[in-house]
């Protein structure tokens, strides 16, 4: 239990990782294969996250002097999430308007069905 | 003295002004990448003489490395860098009468920042970083890709970014591991604290970086987005996909096997991973109709040539496999921008219509001669001097593994020979024997890159002691990694 | 005159020639041949004067040399005569042709090529000279366009693996010796083990067997040589295809050394060699007796007659040797005459080279004639042209030597090629002249002049071999070889004694006892030829033309066993390989799920290698 306790946060992370991946290698459906992607990311967030989280920690902020360094979490990963949700907002947003694009050119998602560039 | 940061700060700037200068005057906005691009080209040069004898290093926000993020200006840094403006700079000439339908101020805007990112890559010394940096070269490049709209543009471009996504998340967890074991985002303090910790656990964050980097850096079997992305983005930006982006790729790969991880046991990995690569992609390239896709499949196999020389990591192989880099940017970059406008006044891709433009399009052609011989590595044009390291670095190991392996890599190049050949035989020589109708050539602004880019070509091949100064000392930084701590933490 | 001016020369007067070129046709014209002259005239003045320069130190910190000696200045004049030779036949045979610029381009810059790879001190510099008269040639050999292409893109193929071998050899000098200076490299490979000499040999004879095509590698040359314009068909067979020649002149008397040489692989290679050039001789010839297009009749000619020169060369003793380097330059004199005498029967009869159809051209173009007639008497080897000179010395040479068999090799391909050029000088000249070329004119100066200097350089060699045996004399000295006693005549040391003035005196003589037989009987009577076929009864003239399928009996009687087998193996292994590239690129296979799922077994892959092997 404690074990569970313990990884409970890398296990959940990597958990959504491969199900993002699953989603992406199975689906044929572009918009789901671009949920896939956003599942991926997020467990990816959170296993940014969850290296920098102590257990019972506090905010990193020096607000009151009584609270010692070594209670705080790392703040570090935080701020790498903060840049990486970004990114992952922009590469879903592009992905989505494309994916608009490609359905007006093909007049289907079905990414099996769109081969032309092949070979 | 200038500081590097500039060379990322400004272009950076310019790119998300260019909107801005479209309010003023529409005409404005695409002379702003020619202007930024010179600017970071006559920065990197200026550069060269001081980082030949030291690396410059840039803490930002005032605080010592490892504490900081910070930007290393090593020679390798400054060679890419100067790799990247250039062939940005005359590719932005290029694209000056070559873009005029569509989102033109989005055209100039993305590449500036594809620009802006892949610089970023090559001079940041943060691993985190490299990932941003990393991630702005994709993400404007996936929409640099669809820009032309059309189906093919588009399918390529869902397709890319969905492997792109996949190796950023890649990147990205192995970042995240990296963290996690040293409680530091600083290459060089990674690279100084790899050696505490097991082996085996820094395994897995070494292949998560291989792998997410290698797919932007088209290593097989990670590069099917590329004859893709390659073919169906307007020729302007092939040609910087192909001249920049999968070097940039590739630097990053280097710079995390060699620098940070100093991982010498996979080198015969990466030898044998090039020679894969390198005989799928001219073996694929072969019977290609479609002419940006022999040239994309082309790219492939060159790319492998540079990874193949870089994992025979001697002095030599590094220098010869960073020469081909140069070697690669510049007759790819050629090749893609001659292509461009026979494309245009064709109206197909298909090689077979391309017959007798060695009469309409005279010097377009010539270019693209010179291009493809400079790939096949015949002298006197600048793939010769780098193959010519290249091989001399796998015989020099002295094993008849690697004479092997180098007769294989050489026997790609036949293949290659083979079918650049036939192009150029369709050139000039296939089909009927026109009555020479009126010239069509390729506008001003097109022929002034190309132009410079068959000099640069003939005149670096013919006298490579321009660039082995900061070849040589580039390929020193990347093997010699100690060197490189000390120079960043001092 | 430094060595560099000639070079600076030679290239930067083929890229002006391309520039005035836009100017005018004439001035083009004349700046061609003069630049081409002038490169004679200068090689003509070096004579002698033996010189080593660097005159290069940009190129990854190698110094690139020219050197000059007899080896080099020997080929420097064929090449440089040949050249202009060829440049004065172009003026009309190019006349009206399209993209002429770029063919006196690229002729100058094939020549270019060739001077450069002869003065080249250095194996760096003999690589790139050597690529770039390749890859001009290549151009060249394309400009007739249709099956001109397939025919470019087999010699540039085979041409690039040549290349690669060679790539490989010298590198590989280079990365144990850190020198690719010929003079400071030989030294180095003679301390050697033999087996790393052998490989070193057997990798550059891959890459000069190609360019000199020697058997298996022979394939691209009957191609290149019949689809390439004329003109550069002589220089083809004449010159560029001897610098592979030159090369392993090179490497097996220069860089190795004789004595070494002759004793690798247990005394064996040499041998094999000298059987490899046996064979090159007997079935190219037998080959070219088959053929139908007149040029491709010389092609295979080329082909044989390189035999004579590796069996020559590859002999070792200085009488072989001597031969085969006097063979060597005997060559370009008789087949460059050839193609060019075909050129001008090509110019006057708008592009006709099927021998089924030509015949009775004698009276129209009597001095082409006669370049013919001296041209095959050359190149079969009769009394009193040099061919006969450098093949008797092979012979002799074999003979003394020991090889029987290897002589008798040599004999047949003789016959082959006694037969296959009479085939040749009867189906375009003799017999009937066909309506249609009634009209023919004879061929304008500027292609009688080089014919006629050619000839005339045959029967001088042939009646003083003295002259050019005086100069291979010097070579093979410095090869290490004993000297031979050559005086004007011929040769006068007593293993091989040769005498043109006998020989000259006997056909003479010979020669007026036959006309007096002749002139002592009765008058013959002229009959019209076609009487004389069908004993006399009507034939009608436009539908009977008896060229056509000449030797038809013996045709058919060799022509199964001498198919190009390599040939076809080659077409068999490159439609494998084409295939093999087609299937190759369906990984990429348009699905991204595939694509993606490459991402994760790649990354599994690594993650299992490392579990199974713990490799890091």
């Amino acid at each position: 239990m404690s074990f569970l306790n313990h990884y409970i946060y890398y296990i959940g992370a990597f958990g959504l990782i491969f199900i993002g991946l699953y989603i992406v290698l199975v689906k044929h459906n572009l918009i789901k294969v671009i949920i896939g992607l956003s599942i991926m990311e997020t467990g990816v967030n959170l296993f940014l996250i969850s290296i920098g989280y102590i257990k019972g920690g506090t905010a990193p902020i020096f607000s009151t002097p009584e609270i010692e360094a070594a209670r705080m979490v790392d703040p570090v990963p935080q701020a790498l999430v903060l840049t990486a949700i970004v990114i992952g907002v922009a590469v879903l947003a592009l992905a989505l308007s494309l994916a608009i694009r490609l359905y007006q050119h093909y007049g289907t998602l079905n990414l099996r069905k769109i081969k032309e560039q092949r070979w | 003295m200038v500081n590097p940061v500039l060379l990322i700060a400004v272009p950076l700037g310019l790119a998300f002004a260019i909107p801005l200068f479209g309010f003023i005057s529409q005409k404005l906005e695409k002379y702003i990448p020619p202007v930024a691009m010179l600017f970071n080209l006559i920065v990197s040069l200026s550069l060269i003489p001081k980082v030949l004898e030291q690396p410059i290093v840039v803490s930002i926000g005032g605080f010592p490395p490892p504490f900081c993020i910070n930007l290393v200006a090593g020679p390798v840094g400054v060679l890419f860098s100067a790799i990247i403006a250039l062939v940005g700079f005359l590719v932005s000439i290029y694209a000056l009468d070559y873009i005029k339908e569509g989102a033109t101020e989005k055209y100039h805007m993305l590449y500036l920042l594809l620009l802006t990112g892949a610089t970023g890559v090559v001079l940041t010394g943060d691993i985190f970083n490299l990932f941003v940096f990393f991630e702005i070269l994709c993400i404007s490049s996936y929409a640099l890709v669809a820009y032309l709209g059309n189906r093919a543009g588009i399918e390529s471009a869902v397709k890319y970014l969905i492997q792109g996504a996949i190796g950023s998340s890649l990147v990205l967890i192995g970042v995240a591991l990296l963290y996690g074991l040293f409680g530091t985002l600083n290459m060089a303090d990674i690279a100084r604290n790899i050696d505490s910790v097991s082996p085996i656990s820094v395994f897995v964050p070494l292949v998560l970086l291989i792998t997410g980097l290698g797919i932007e850096g088209a290593i097989f079997p990670l590069n099917a987005w590329l004859p893709d992305a390659h073919s169906s983005a307007p020729s302007s930006i092939s040609a910087i996909l192909s001249g920049i982006a999968i070097e940039v790729g590739i630097y990053a790969v280097a710079r995390v096997i060699f620098t940070v991880f100093g991982a010498s046991s996979i080198f015969l990995f990466l030898v044998l991973l090039g020679l894969l690569t390198l005989l799928v992609g001219e073996m694929s390239a072969f019977s290609q109709k479609n002419i940006k896709r022999l040239l994309a499949y082309s790219s492939i196999g060159q790319i492998g040539l540079i990874v193949f020389a870089l994992g025979i990591a001697t002095s030599y192989g590094v220098v010869g496999g960073l020469f081909q880099i140069i070697s690669h940017s510049l007759s790819k970059a050629l090749l893609f921008l001659a292509v461009g406008y026979m494309i245009y006044r064709t109206g197909s891709m298909d090689i077979s219509t391309l017959d007798g433009m060695g009469k309409r399009m005279p010097f377009t052609s010539l270019a693209f001669t010179i291009g493809a011989f400079s790939l096949v590595g015949l002298p006197p044009f600048v793939g010769f001097p780098s193959k010519f390291l290249i091989v001399r670095a796998a015989l020099a190991k002295e094993e008849v593994l690697f004479t092997v392996l180098i007769a294989l890599v050489l026997l790609g190049t036949v293949i290659e020979g083979a079918y650049f050949f036939r192009v150029i035989q369709t050139l000039y020589f296939k089909g009927k024997r026109v009555s020479p109708n009126k010239r069509e050539e390729a506008p001003i602004a097109a022929l002034i890159p190309i132009g410079i880019l068959m000099i640069l070509i003939i005149v670096i091949g013919v006298y490579p002691r321009l660039v082995t100064d900061i070849l040589n000392s580039a390929a020193s930084e990347l093997l010699n990694r100690i060197g490189y701590i000390k120079g960043v933490l001092g | 005159m430094s060595l560099e001016l000639l070079l600076i020369i030679a290239f930067g007067g083929a890229f002006l020639t391309y520039l005035l070129g836009k100017l005018s046709s004439g001035v083009r014209n004349f700046f061609a041949v003069f630049i081409s002259c002038a490169l004679a005239a200068i090689v003509a003045y070096l004579y002698g004067k033996p010189s080593e320069e660097t005159f290069y130190l940009g190129f990854l910190g190698l110094p690139l040399l020219l050197r000059l000696n007899m080896l080099s200045w020997f080929f420097a004049i064929a090449i440089a005569v040949v050249g202009a030779l060829s440049i004065i036949f172009s003026l009309s045979y190019m006349k009206g042709r399209e993209k002429t610029d770029f063919y006196y381009l690229m002729m100058l810059l094939v020549n270019a090529g060739m001077l450069g790879i002869v003065l080249s001190g250095d194996l760096v510099s003999f690589y790139i000279f050597w690529e770039i008269m390749s890859w001009s040639a290549f151009l060249l050999i394309s400009y007739n366009r249709g099956p001109a292409l397939a025919a470019g893109m087999k010699y540039i193929i085979m041409s690039i693996v040549g290349s690669v071998a060679m790539l490989i050899g010298m590198l590989s000098l280079y990365a144990n010796y850190g020198t690719l200076s010929i003079s400071e490299v030989a030294p180095f490979v003679a301390s050697a083990s033999s087996g790393y000499i052998l490989f070193i040999l057997i990798v550059f004879s891959i890459a000069f067997g190609i360019k000199n095509a020697v058997l298996p590698f022979h394939t691209w040359l009957p191609d290149a040589h019949s689809e390439a314009p004329s003109p550069f068909s002589a220089v083809l067979s004449g010159i560029l295809v001897r610098m592979g020649m030159y090369g392993f002149l090179l490497f097996f008397f220069v860089i190795v050394g004789s004595k070494l040489f002759l004793g690798l692989g247990r005394d064996n290679f040499h041998y094999i060699l000298a059987w490899i050039g046996a064979i090159n001789i007997v079935i190219p010839t037998f080959i070219a007796m088959l053929q139908n297009d007149s040029k491709r009749l010389l092609a295979w000619h080329g082909v044989g007659q390189g035999g004579y020169m590796v069996l020559g060369v590859a002999l070792g003793t200085s009488l072989g040797v001597t031969g085969g380097t006097f063979h060597i330059v005997n060559h370009p004199s008789y087949i460059a005459l050839l193609f060019l005498v075909v050129g001008a029967v090509e110019y006057r009869t708008k592009g006709i080279r099927d021998l089924n159809s030509l015949g009775g051209l004698i009276k129209r173009m009597p001095i082409t004639f006669i370049g013919a007639l001296v041209g095959a008497c050359g190149l079969i080897g009769l009394p009193l042209t040099n061919g006969f000179v450098s093949k008797w010395l092979i012979y002799k040479s074999l003979i003394l030597q020991g090889h029987p068999f290897l002589a008798f090799a040599a004999l047949i391909g003789t016959w082959g090629t006694i037969l296959s050029l009479y085939k040749f000088l009867h189906n375009m000249f003799l017999g009937q002249l066909p309506e249609k070329y009634r009209n023919v004119e004879k061929a304008p100066f500027n292609m009688q002049f080089p014919i006629i200097i050619l000839s005339l350089i045959i029967i001088l060699f042939g009646i003083l071999p003295g002259i050019p045996l005086k100069v291979i004399n010097s070579i093979t000295t410095s090869f290490g070889l004993e000297s031979l006693n050559i005086n004007i005549w011929g040769i006068a040391s007593e293993t091989g004694a040769l005498n043109t003035i006998n020989i000259f005196a006997a056909i003479l003589a010979v020669g007026l006892i036959v006309w007096l037989i002749f002139r002592a009987g009765p008058k013959a009577a002229p009959i019209a030829q076609d009487d004389n076929y069908a004993a006399g009864a009507y034939v009608p003239k436009e539908k009977y033309h008896y060229t056509v399928d000449f030797y038809n009996p013996l045709y058919r009687m060799i022509s199964p066993y001498l198919r190009d087998f390599i040939d076809e193996f080659y077409m068999k292994l490159a439609r494998g390989t084409q295939k093999l590239c087609g299937g190759i690129r369906h990984v990429y296979t348009g699905d991204v799920g595939h694509y993606v799922m490459y991402i994760v077994l790649f990354l599994a892959s690594l993650i299992f290698v490392q579990i199974k092997w713990g490799i890091w």
